[in-house]
């Protein structure tokens, strides 16, 4: 709640004028936004570059921010999210010469030199992999829910939707997801058949 | 993640997992430079921005004065041809009446009026006005005259002013108006 204050206030701060409100906004969420930008995004350096691109889109316009709306974390998730589907957008006109590194887990933090934490990090690279394959609106859903595990109004606030819509999505790249890690062989559907992707063909 | 009783539950195992090692994700050092150069380099737009927007709005406001005018000078100027045009088809249809007769022009005029003029055959054989000391009424004729009013005036029978002459057969003598 103090955060929602604080936030209010640097929001007020930032729209006098007051820049350094925005390096309060950015110690405050912009790790959180860069988890999220580097669940969606291919590169560590994508990544960057929205969340900076947010940040700059905040700096340039504080006054469209509207606290009736929700708060200040789902008003940067949704100027994030704007920026990540405008990025891929773009990127759908050009052909990536050589992807091999985009899913590396380097830019997930320190690579493990143990063996366990390599086979660990082939895992969360096969996983990222899969969920890079995922449409756009239902790797953003995953991202949200089950990776920040913010509440569905939350969610529904940023995506800009129902509740039900969330729910409903959430289950179908849940489904999904499930069905790319099966046949990653990451997933064995035979022995514990799931549930979650019932009806999907 | 989670667990929902829907989610196979490896795939919230690898959630979590996955979840785990994004949590690792923090910012370089280049992108906190880069928004630290961001708020450094930052210069209050506040003051700046009214301005530029009152001079936009100036400038709208300028635009669209002069589209008026434009707009309101082309009025004026069609207005002035198309009454240029109507004098001008007015002097045309003018001219054309003076050259042409109307299209509704009779043969006849609609206002005339017709009298009597009493002539006789003179020595030389033509008809002339009636001399009132003349005794010789044998070969006295009435003249039907017609005038109208436009100018015109037509001879439209000449009888023999004596019944009995008519049986003479002078009916038909060609008059010769002097």
């Amino acid at each position: 709640m103090n955060n929602v204050c604080d936030d209010s206030e640097c929001m007020t701060r930032l729209a006098a004028g007051d820049a350094t409100a925005l390096r309060d906004l950015y110690q405050r969420h912009g790790r959180a936004l860069l988890r999220f930008s580097s669940a969606m995004c291919r590169s560590r350096q994508a990544a960057e570059d929205m969340v900076h691109d947010t940040f700059v889109a905040l700096l340039h316009e504080p006054v469209s921010f509207d606290a009736a709306r929700g708060s200040v974390f789902g008003y940067l998730c949704g100027v994030l999210r704007h920026r990540v589907s405008r990025h891929f957008r773009q990127q759908r006109r050009w052909v990536a010469l050589d992807t091999e590194n985009d899913a590396s887990p380097a830019h997930l933090g320190d690579a493990a030199s143990p063996a366990d934490e390599i086979a660990r990090s082939e895992i969360t690279v096969a996983f990222r992999r899969a969920m890079l394959e995922l449409p756009l609106p239902h790797r953003e859903v995953i991202a949200l829910c089950d990776l920040e595990e913010l509440p569905y109004t939350t969610v529904a606030g940023i995506l800009d939707c129902p509740v039900g819509t969330v729910r409903s999505r959430l289950h179908r790249a849940r489904a999904l997801l499930t069905i790319r890690l099966a046949s990653l062989e990451l997933i064995d559907l035979q022995t514990e058949p799931p549930m979650a992707h019932r009806g999907l063909t | 993640m989670t667990n929902h009783p829907e989610t196979h539950p490896q795939l919230a195992h690898l959630s979590n997992q996955y979840a785990r090692d994004l949590a690792q994700v923090a910012p370089s050092p280049d992108l906190d430079a880069r928004v630290a150069d961001l708020v450094a380099t930052h210069r209050p737009v506040a003051a700046a921005a009214p301005a530029r927007r009152s001079r936009r709005l100036g400038l709208y406001a300028a635009a669209a004065g002069i589209a008026v005018v434009a707009i309101g000078v082309g009025i004026l100027i069609g207005m002035q041809m198309e009454h240029a045009r109507k004098i001008a088809a007015r002097n045309a249809a003018s001219e054309r009446d003076a050259v042409w007769p109307p299209a509704d022009l009779t043969m006849w005029p609609t206002d005339s009026v017709s009298f009597k003029v009493p002539a006789e055959y003179s020595a030389q054989g033509t008809l002339v006005a009636v001399d009132p000391d003349s005794k010789n009424t044998s070969a006295r004729y009435w003249i039907d005259v017609v005038v109208a009013n436009d100018g015109t005036f037509r001879i439209e029978r000449i009888v023999p002013a004596d019944p009995a002459q008519k049986k003479g057969g002078h009916d038909g003598v060609a008059p010769q108006v002097q």
